[in-house]
């Protein structure tokens, strides 16, 4: 592993003057069960300097705000979100995703902004090939296996998928966050947050954060009376593994009427992917149990899966299905 | 890598596609200078779309090839593209094959050849680049054929041509920068 310096600011302002001195050679230390693999494997991209935000004070809550939503720190523990009773009766959606992420052991250690904000998990990029993400120029994932960890929806220079569930299922809830910013505070849906594949300080990421910005905050609104919720992952390994597919709903519900939805895939695209065409299909139509088969054909019509992953798609179609008919249950 | 300031391309692979059971019989046709083309070869949706950008970007468009006057012209009238291109180089015209267009594109052009990017599908093409000195990018065409082709070693690879203007933007990014990776 290579030699690396590790400062420890006790104050926002403090952390951000470290990350601007440093350039993109520093990164962000929090759970570390990102940062810390990838500095394991040598990737290139790791960074030198890693400014540990731990000794932060206020980054770590779950508290309900003076609307009835609810504000996480960043450095919030995932094992904290899966306990939590408050996200359990205001957001069970985000629960039941939370607690499929990872083992309990890195539950207990991994934080909600490193899961929004965590690298993809490419075989490629993580064995150390020298990808678009680590100093190279070509995606190994397009040439090579990409059942698993690759685009179905077509890519931008780097083929893999966005890797986090909490993300995928904060945007159903039209969720929020605060990113501090040598400017101030700057505030952005999660949606916006992780658009997938961007060129951001001449490097390949997922998420838009600029190198000497921190992640602070996570703001759920309120959910409405009648808002309706289901996630659903598939994944090779039931204990623990990333998702092949994933599916995030939220139906908001007057009687059995779709007034509003939110549809939103994880571990088909580089991005969670919302899938607006399904969310106007469902609009004004009556929940039943027939309906997901309805809303199928609307489903991922510009897929382009890659050689090894248009299974992808079904998955990701049946659980539209499923979804669908979860909800129908419920209501 | 260094600044681009032109890009030359192999049209065949590059530009169009060709139905793979067709590609061999279509090439010694193009070879063999008859201007009957293939009815099932069709150019690449994302060629125009990407020429543009790269065009706006300043970015000098040259067609290298070591097919014929009569074949590259048929090419690039059959498909709208020759206006996107400032010059053409044929194995007419450049008076050889392989390393030849190639050359005579770049000196014509004053390009440096480190500031040059030749996009090809082929191992004959990855050859002449390293050749040259031209950094030699793999059109991910069939996913078999390019991890094959990977292991020539080429100084990158796309899957889309769409991707061009983003590699361009992104060794502009690097160069200006603030510490690479």
């Amino acid at each position: 592993m290579k030699k690396i310096s590790i400062y420890r600011p006790t104050s926002i302002e403090e952390a951000i003057q470290v990350l601007s001195l440093h350039g993109t050679e520093a990164g962000v230390y929090a759970g570390g069960t990102d940062l810390l693999i990838r500095l394991k494997n040598r990737l290139k991209q790791a960074p030198t300097y890693l400014v540990d935000i731990k000794k932060i004070n206020n980054l770590r809550y779950i508290k309900e705000d003076a609307q009835g939503g609810v504000q996480i720190g960043a450095l919030t523990k995932i094992a904290e979100l899966a306990e939590s009773e408050l996200l359990a009766k205001k957001y069970p959606m985000l629960v039941e995703a939370v607690r499929m992420i990872s083992s309990p052991e890195l539950r207990n250690a991994s934080t909600l902004g490193g899961d929004i904000l965590q690298e993809v998990w490419c075989q490629y990029l993580r064995g150390g090939y020298a990808c678009w993400r680590n100093g190279g120029y070509i995606c190994y994932g397009a040439i090579g296996d990409n059942s698993y960890y690759h685009s179905a929806m077509g890519g931008r220079l780097c083929y893999a998928v966005y890797p986090g569930d909490a993300a995928t299922a904060l945007i159903p809830y039209d969720a929020k966050v605060k990113l501090a910013t040598p400017f101030g505070m700057k505030e952005l849906t999660v949606e916006q947050l992780v658009p997938g594949d961007m060129m951001v300080d001449g490097r390949i990421q997922s998420h838009v954060v600029r190198f000497n910005e921190i992640l602070t905050e996570v703001v759920i609104p309120p959910p409405k009376p009648g808002l309706r919720a289901s996630f659903e992952k598939l994944r090779p390994r039931g204990v623990w593994d990333f998702a092949m597919a994933s599916l995030a709903i939220t139906l908001q519900l007057r009687d059995k009427t779709i007034e509003d939805a939110r549809v939103v895939f994880g571990g088909i695209s580089g991005k969670p992917l919302r899938e607006t065409a399904v969310e106007n299909f469902l609009k004004g139509k009556t929940l039943s149990t027939d309906l997901g088969n309805q809303a199928v054909p609307v489903a991922l019509t510009n897929a382009a899966p890659l050689k090894y992953n248009a299974t992808k798609i079904d998955m990701a179609k049946g659980l539209l299905v499923s979804g669908l008919v979860r909800l129908n249950a419920a209501a | 890598m260094q600044l681009i300031e032109g890009i030359l391309f192999e049209p065949v692979g590059c530009l169009a596609e060709f139905p793979s059971e067709e590609f061999n019989e279509i090439a010694v046709r193009l070879f063999d200078r008859k201007k009957k083309a293939s009815k099932s070869a069709s150019r690449s949706e994302d060629v125009v779309p990407a020429l543009s950008e790269l065009k706006a970007m300043g970015i000098r468009l040259v067609i290298a090839s070591s097919l014929s006057d009569t074949a590259i012209s048929h090419f690039l009238e059959k498909f709208s593209l020759k206006d996107f291109f400032s010059e053409v180089w044929t194995r007419d015209n450049a008076s050889g094959i392989k390393v030849v267009p190639l050359v005579k594109a770049i000196i014509n052009a004053s390009f440096k050849p480190e500031h040059v990017m030749f996009l090809t599908d082929t191992a004959e093409g990855l050859k002449v680049a390293k050749e040259v000195g031209v950094n030699s990018i793999l059109m991910i065409n069939d996913p078999d054929e390019a991890r094959r082709l990977a292991m020539d070693d080429p100084a990158g690879g796309i899957v889309s041509l769409h991707e061009l203007p983003d590699f361009i933007r992104l060794i502009v990014a690097e160069n200006a920068r603030l510490p690479r990776l």
